[in-house]
């Protein structure tokens, strides 16, 4: 397994598909659900500790969920919930046409540690899936993977070798 | 004067492979991590300088065997380790290329299996494009927790920049 060689356009798709990737971490953190369900397709998946929902409006509803409860989780030193931020660093993409794949590294820190300070919280991966519609790349399945959270770890292999793999039979 | 496009593509693709050669590392994947160099290759790190794919395939394995007795969680058991990758700068001369890039890595070794940062260093790179594919030429991979492997005080750009002007004045 080594890179493939890419297609023509890869410069251009890689750039809007990092963009698309920073604006989640945005959304995510700001609490912006418009911008966060405007990401995905409108039959999209999202998969992670609280499982899979599928479409928009089931995307929102554990979403919501999702943050309610993280702010009972990470709690600054006087007690208010924490500001929390995800950080997203090395990307494995793979674009077969319309379709794209991609693996990440993500991690997490919030203003939780002794006297305010920064925290690291857990990391782990983003494993997805994007669809080009109408010129603008979404995900239609992002697999978020977590190394703290028993039953959600990327596991023994390679992810960027099963993405090879997807994106193979993506070709076929 | 070199061709913006022509950069965002070489810059993407080679963003793709330094991804590509840390999942392979984190996820000991070391058949995938020799093929991210060129056939005569060469790595020059802490534990050595290695030379041509199937040393490097071979250095991957012991840093495998050894990264367990390095790094553990409380209980004793092998921490996982994650190594990071976030600016880099990419300098690109024809079919060479001049990579400096700043690496940090975590473990899930903190105080109650929490993420703990371990070290951090950089990348200096030369890289080839062989048959349409950037394959790294040499690397050579600093940390500046190891006596006598820290990058050198000057701004690691400059001496890269220096490299590839020179690259590119033989040239002309």
């Amino acid at each position: 397994m080594s890179a493939a060689v890419m297609q023509a356009g890869y410069a251009e798709d890689r750039a809007a598909i990092e963009d698309l990737m920073a604006r989640y971490l945005f959304a995510m953190d700001w609490g912006d659900y418009d911008a966060y369900l405007d990401m995905f397709t409108e039959d999209g998946e999202l998969e992670f500790a609280r499982g899979t929902a599928r479409g928009r409006q089931a995307i929102s509803e554990s979403v919501r969920a999702f943050k309610q409860a993280i702010g009972q989780f990470y709690k600054d030193a006087d007690g208010n919930p924490a500001i929390l931020r995800h950080i997203i660093s090395q990307t494995v993409i793979r674009i077969e046409g319309d379709r794209a794949f991609t693996v990440a590294f993500w991690w997490e820190m919030a203003n939780d540690g002794p006297g305010g300070k920064p925290k690291a919280g857990t990391f782990g991966t983003y494993e997805d899936e994007l669809v080009k519609q109408d010129g603008r790349w979404l995900f239609s399945k992002r697999r978020i993977l977590n190394e703290f959270l028993e039953g959600r770890s990327t596991g023994e292999v390679n992810p960027v070798r099963l993405l090879d793999e997807r994106a193979k039979k993506a070709r076929a | 004067m070199s061709d913006p496009a022509q950069l965002a593509r070489d810059r993407a693709e080679i963003k793709d492979l330094m991804g590509r050669y840390l999942f392979a590392m984190d996820w000991h994947d070391t058949e995938a991590y020799a093929a991210c160099f060129t056939e005569d290759g060469v790595l020059d790190y802490a534990m050595a300088t290695l030379t041509g794919r199937e040393e490097i395939r071979l250095g991957a394995e012991k840093f495998r065997d050894a990264v367990g007795d390095l790094f553990k969680r409380e209980d004793g058991s092998p921490a996982l380790l994650r190594h990071v990758l976030d600016h880099i700068v990419i300098r690109v001369e024809g079919d060479e290329a001049w990579t400096t890039a700043f690496w940090w890595e975590l473990t899930d070794g903190g105080p109650g299996r929490t993420p703990e940062i371990q070290s951090f260093g950089t990348y200096e790179d030369q890289l080839a494009r062989v048959n349409g594919q950037w394959l790294f030429r040499r690397r050579k991979i600093y940390n500046e927790f190891i006596p006598g492997r820290e990058t050198p005080s000057a701004n690691p750009v400059r001496h890269y920049d220096d490299a590839a002007a020179r690259a590119a004045g033989e040239r002309n």
